[in-house]
């Protein structure tokens, strides 16, 4: 069965892809708890410009956006495209070209944005050479996984390819117009959009990263991967169907409540929250579909772990979906906007639902790509744990203190003035802001026992030679 | 803004071609969205489409239990 795999499917760029999502998990995540801690203790920063929160923040939201997420995409899309249209990627080569663009793009980021070149566009700081690189790399992608649906074996286009492509379209529009910029120097340009029409293309750009990047792509994940680890056909097909194009029709116009109470028309804002609201059908519907894959068979819960980050990844799904939408209302807005709490209910879907069914997919990923069982399945149920109890504790940090924010920065005395300096304010979140690394570092905790154990994962499968084994038989056989 | 008219009102002669493009896309997408609705939800399309979510698990893997991975 292996060496059937093998010579039927293209693993090796998929294997690459698998192992170095790991490696930027663990990297992003220290990122993450290093600029985490320097917001709590600032002597971190060492009086180092390259060390400042102002230019890691954007390397942490790099790393774990593009490094993590595109390479979990992309090694979950070249292969379940592969299993549901029985087939072979159009080109490997191409393939390979994706691998190596895409971690040069990286390496990219982690030079020049230390060194403070930057765009200053939110989750877009790279400038105008890394993005046309990125355009480039990207449409290879979207190419090469066009080209394998239209050479299929199957009649019908099964519906995570439906969401992977999604997202591959949908992205390359938003990045390219996001990115339309005038070069004044080798790494330097200014947006050709300017006052709030810039503030608008940002924040459509901004949350359809979200929606596209991080919630399309990774529902692709999910109707594959959470199928396959039960062993179960998705709950409705016909739901999932419902899902992606409510989605697609959906996403676009949320952008604007991002920009509530500011020069953007009003309207505007309060389409952005009634669809945002309107949101909430297809997104619980995609949820309790992939939830409900375990009906009847809950008890697997018990004894398969990989399965556990999958369903927990979809509770996560189903509360950030509910509270977006509910933060995007004006009268939330309006305490929640510019506090910790828009971080908490990030890390919630960053960590709870991209992370979560992300590791679970890998996990997934690791025993098909290396025709081998985990190194250890304690470290699995450890990494869960830690994964679980670390985003718990960050998320409530984080809703504790912008809560208090908000409620500090609109508290008036009988005069009518400010009950609480700002300063008073910073104060206040100190605790929570030590609380919040420590959520992170259990996190990050997590991460690097996941590594090991992939790594482990590996090193098992050359002293055993089952990758060889399997490669060696598929040779023969071909 | 008294009553519904008021908050409905639309001033139609000054709607630019932006505005009627952008006015028309959305009711189209809107009556789109009501046919799929209708379409999947439809009983006697049930079937065919249910078919398809059986395509990851036929893809003749040897199914692994969870067991594998925890039991």
């Amino acid at each position: 069965m292996d060496a059937a795999a093998e010579q039927k499917y293209d693993y090796g760029v998929v294997r690459w892809f698998t192992v170095m999502a790991v490696v930027y998990l663990v990297v992003g995540a220290l990122v993450g708890v290093y600029i985490a801690s320097e917001l709590a203790w600032p002597f971190l920063n060492f009086d180092s410009p390259y060390l400042s929160f102002g230019r890691l923040r954007p390397l942490h939201t790099n790393a774990v956006i593009f490094a993590f997420g595109g390479c979990v995409l992309m090694a979950t899309s070249f292969y379940s495209v592969q299993r549901t249209c029985a087939t072979r990627l159009w080109s490997s080569k191409m393939a390979w070209f994706t691998f190596v663009g895409w971690n040069l793009i990286i390496v990219s980021a982690v030079i020049t944005l230390p060194l403070g070149l930057t765009s200053a566009k939110e989750y877009a700081e790279l400038e105008w050479p890394i993005d046309i690189a990125i355009a480039v790399v990207w449409l290879t992608y979207m190419f090469n996984f066009i080209m394998t649906i239209a050479q299929r074996k199957t009649s019908h286009i099964y519906v995570s390819n439906w969401f992977f492509l999604g997202m591959m379209v949908m992205i390359t529009y938003l990045h390219v117009v996001n990115s339309l910029a005038i070069p004044v120097g080798m790494f330097k340009s200014y947006s050709i959009f300017s006052g709030v029409q810039d503030a608008m293309i940002q924040w459509w750009w901004g949350h359809n990263a979200v929606g596209f990047y991080l919630t399309a792509g990774f529902l692709g994940i999910m109707y594959y991967f959470v199928p396959k680890q039960a062993g179960r056909p998705v709950y409705s097909y016909r739901l999932s169907v419902i899902h992606f194009w409510g989605l697609m029709f959906g996403y676009v116009w949320l952008g604007a409540h991002h920009l509530q109470y500011t020069a953007l028309p009003d309207w505007t804002g309060s389409l952005g929250a009634a669809i945002s609201l309107a949101m909430i059908i297809p997104s619980w519907g995609g949820a309790v579909n992939g939830m409900m894959t375990l009906s009847g068979a809950w008890d697997k819960l018990r004894t398969d772990y990989v399965l556990r980050f999958l369903i927990m990844s979809l509770a996560f799904y189903a509360m950030s979906t509910f509270e977006g939408p509910v933060m995007s209302i004006k009268t939330v807005n309006a305490l929640s906007h510019y506090t910790d709490w828009t971080i908490g209910h990030v890390h919630s879907g960053a960590l709870g639902w991209v992370a979560m069914v992300a590791i679970g997919a890998i996990y997934h990923l690791m025993t098909r790509l290396f025709h081998t069982e985990l190194w250890s399945i304690k470290l699995v149920n450890a990494h869960f744990w830690t994964a679980t109890i670390g985003t718990v504790v960050y998320i409530v940090a984080m809703w504790v203190s912008g809560i208090m924010q908000g409620l500090m920065w609109r508290a008036y005395d009988e005069y009518g003035t400010l009950a609480y300096t700002f300063a008073e304010s910073v104060e206040a979140m100190h605790p929570y802001y030590a609380m919040r690394a420590v959520g992170g570092g259990i996190f990050l905790l997590g991460a690097v026992l996941m590594l090991f154990n992939i790594l482990m994962t590996v090193k098992k499968a050359s002293s055993e030679g089952s990758l060889q084994r399997a490669r060696t038989a598929a040779v023969a056989t071909a | 803004m008294n009553s519904l008219g008021d908050y409905f009102h639309t001033d139609w002669a000054a709607m630019t071609p932006t505005d009627w493009f952008g006015t028309i896309v959305t009711v189209v997408i809107f009556l789109l969205l009501v046919g799929l609705f209708v379409y999947v939800f439809r009983p006697k399309n049930r079937e065919r489409l249910e078919a398809n979510k059986h395509i990851p698990l036929d893809d003749d893997e040897t199914v692994i239990s969870g067991d594998k991975n925890g039991g």
